[in-house]
């Protein structure tokens, strides 16, 4: 036991000389995690995963433009109100086509008394069976960035004539309520006796006849189905970091295999076992360090930088767990390659090589969901997908520890074999 | 005297070192590096094993220390085996490795203390031995100075004190005196001498003949992973009529270089 805390004294001792290798492993993930949240939450807006702003501009000043800005306030687009007086139609194409804003709309002027006229000539078209009229439609001017994704295109122009389609359904009821008034008059009848009578019409025209109902799984967690970025990356780069600490463990063991460090350490009566347990204990402490350093600036630089802070507030021992046993995997990769290969070079080109392919695979850059069926079966091999998911259950799901226990089961039983296997390759090693 | 010869059939009580016929070929190599390497240090000796470069010296040490097996033979430490009591012999066991086993980036006192908990040692005995070291090394006025800073002899005097650290019975050292200085040499030959005095058995190899000539009781030539000679100095020269040891090395070893 005081062997083991020698080695791991000395490891830190050891890791405390070399400020750039600790720098760069606190600064790596450090960078990442600010960077690829800031990159995706723009890919978010995209994507229409957050609100989409729309360059807002009524030249007209009138009704239509006012019913459409409470029409579109229940939307998940953000409306920028432009100053009519300072700003034009060139204004609103200059800034869409430049990639500034997504989506222009513009009222053109006099649109609302055009629109009020056509529809009072809607239902003045007089007695008997003939052809209705063409009825002239009042245009109001869309501009798109050519440059958005179909899915948000589309979206945003569904949610623009969704919300144009009730205002002119509303006014044609009330223009309709409106002759149907008149014609009970002239019938004889009193306007009370109309089913329609006042403002009934749009009251009765706002009850919803269809519903549309989401069902999310059985998870607790509230708002679950969102994608949250910050909640992803933030475990996710700090257990790309992690993982990382593996090369400096492969770097520290291969200089005392390249020295007359090792020869002495196994002419030693001490274990092998003894020490990688030691240097284990110590690259488990930098890898707390690292999710920490991680956490905190998810939890307080992010929300400096206008993204959402992250939170822990779910099951903080569940997270301590899994962050302990991702360490733990990650020594014992580690410790695996320092054995395996004969120069640092060797195993840092192999390391971070095989780091970045596993964290692809696992998730750490593009969400397993997101990927081709066949990656997806794939990415269970990795050791980052186990904690991911682990992080995920618990940061994303809201499951709670026994939810997650076969995924830090196969981490503990990876740092088990890696160890096992470096154990037994030092023996060869001799 | 054959090597083999004394001793035999059984090694003798006061036998410390004794190893049988050992063979060893490394993988990626095409001759053996042992060939029926047999060896035996007594009690208290001071004994060198003289060799040209790629002679087996390291390799031989290696397999007497226990960090990796020979191919076949048999090898005892004190009357122990490495399969039943690997741990027993390497207590009373001091390596000083050919290449320097010292942490660069840690002081003189911290790779002292850390080689001294591994040992076994703690407390007060712990801090002893570390001061002995560093007074042993003269390394006192730099113990809190980082090895990287050091002077190749104060490498190897450092490296030659952390091997001291258990107060081994059987001291083995590998070449420890390549590329020092005078100075040092002098100071390390006379602390060895000291040690040897006091009752440790060395086994010392090298490939320098004064050095040999000068520390060793007796002295075995390892040529080819084999051992050709064994004997005091003056002993091998008296038995093969040849005036001085360098001439006898080479009459041994052949003069064609040994690692071409
Ligand atoms: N790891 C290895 N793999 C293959 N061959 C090796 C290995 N180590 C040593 N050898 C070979 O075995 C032979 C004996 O080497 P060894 O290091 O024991 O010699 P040595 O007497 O210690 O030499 P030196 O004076 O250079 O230290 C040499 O021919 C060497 O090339
Ligand atoms: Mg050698």
């Amino acid at each position: 036991m005081l062997k083991i805390f020698a080695a791991t004294a000395k490891e830190l001792l050891l890791l405390r000389r070399d400020r750039t290798g600790l720098l760069v492993l606190f600064l790596m993930p450090a960078i990442l995690v600010v960077l690829i949240t800031l990159v995706q939450e723009n890919v978010m807006e995209l994507t229409g995963q957050k609100k989409t702003q729309v360059l807002f501009l009524d030249l007209d000043q009138g009704d239509l433009g006012r019913s459409l800005q409470k029409q579109l306030s229940t939307t998940t687009l953000d409306l920028v109100l432009w100053d009519e007086k300072q700003k034009d139609i060139a204004d609103i194409q200059a800034a869409v086509t430049g990639g500034g804003y997504q989506v222009g709309v513009v009222i053109p002027k006099g649109a609302s008394a055009r629109f009020t006229e056509e529809t009072a000539r809607l239902f003045q078209q007089g007695t008997g069976s003939g052809k209705p009229r063409e009825m002239a439609a009042t245009t109001v001017q869309l501009f798109v960035d050519p440059g958005i994704m179909a899915g948000l295109r589309s979206g945003v122009i569904a949610q623009l004539e969704m919300a144009l389609t009730t205002i002119a359904l509303e006014a044609k009821l009330a223009q309709l309520g409106g002759v149907l008034a008149q014609t009970m008059a002239r019938a004889g009848m009193e306007p009370e006796q109309s089913p329609l009578a006042g403002d009934k019409l749009p009251a009765l025209f706002r009850q919803p006849l269809l519903d549309l109902q989401e069902h999310q799984g059985d998870s607790g967690a509230i708002g679950a189905s969102q994608y949250k970025p910050v909640q992803q990356n933030v475990p996710a780069w700090a257990l790309f970091g992690m993982f990382f600490t593996a090369i400096p463990i492969a770097g520290s063991i291969l200089q005392e295999r390249n020295s007359g460090i090792w020869i002495r350490l196994t002419a030693l009566p001490v274990s092998p076992l003894v020490l990688f347990t030691g240097k284990a204990l110590a690259y488990m402490g930098v890898c707390l360090c690292q999710f920490l350093l991680i956490a905190l600036i998810g939890a307080f630089l992010f929300p400096f930088l206008g993204l959402p802070a992250f939170t822990v507030s779910m099951h903080p021992t569940a997270i301590l767990l899994t962050v302990v046993l991702s360490s733990l995997a990650a020594c014992g990769y580690g410790i695996f390659l320092g054995l395996t290969c004969n120069s640092y070079e060797q195993a840092s080109t192999l390391g971070s090589t095989t780091v970045v392919a596993a964290a692809a695979l696992g998730g750490v850059m593009v969400p397993v969901y997101a990927m081709p069926q066949v990656m997806q079966q794939l990415s269970i091999i990795s050791p980052l997908n186990w904690g991911l998911t682990a992080f995920q259950d618990l940061l994303l799901r809201g499951y709670s520890l026994s939810a997650i226990l076969d995924d830090l089961g196969r981490l503990l039983l990876f740092f088990a074999v890696t160890v096992f296997v470096s154990w037994k390759l030092a023996g060869i090693r001799k | 005297m054959r090597p083999g010869d004394p001793c035999l059939p059984e090694p003798g009580p006061d036998c410390v070192v004794s190893a049988r016929s050992l063979i060893k070929q490394y993988k990626n190599s095409d001759r053996p590096a042992l060939n029926d390497f047999s060896l035996e240090v007594r009690e208290g000796e001071f004994f060198g094993l003289l060799g040209p470069n790629g002679a087996g010296k390291t390799t031989a040490i290696s397999i007497l220390t226990g960090l990796f097996p020979a191919d076949s033979g048999s090898i005892r430490i004190k009357g122990m085996s490495f399969q039943d009591h690997e741990h027993e012999i390497k207590r009373i066991l001091g390596l000083v490795p050919q290449d320097i086993g010292l942490y660069d980036t840690l002081t003189a006192r911290e790779n002292l203390s850390f080689f001294g908990k591994l040992c076994g040692l703690s407390g007060q005995k712990l801090a002893e031995r570390i001061q002995q070291g560093l007074e042993f090394a003269r390394l006192t006025e730099h113990a809190r100075h980082q090895v990287a800073t050091f002077s190749t002899g104060m490498k190897r005097r450092l490296n030659l004190a952390v091997g001291l650290l258990n107060k081994p019975q059987l001291l083995v050292l590998d070449e420890p005196c390549v590329g020092i200085d005078a100075q040092s040499r002098h100071l390390i030959h006379n602390q060895l001498q000291e040690i040897n005095r006091q009752g440790t058995t060395i086994l010392y190899t090298t490939h320098y003949i004064e050095e040999a000539q000068e520390l060793c009781s007796r002295i075995g030539i390892i040529d080819n992973g084999r051992l050709e000679e064994q004997g005091s100095p003056t002993a091998l020269l008296q038995q093969s009529g040849i005036r001085n040891l360098e001439e006898l090395f080479l009459h041994l070893t052949g003069k064609e270089l040994r690692d071409t």
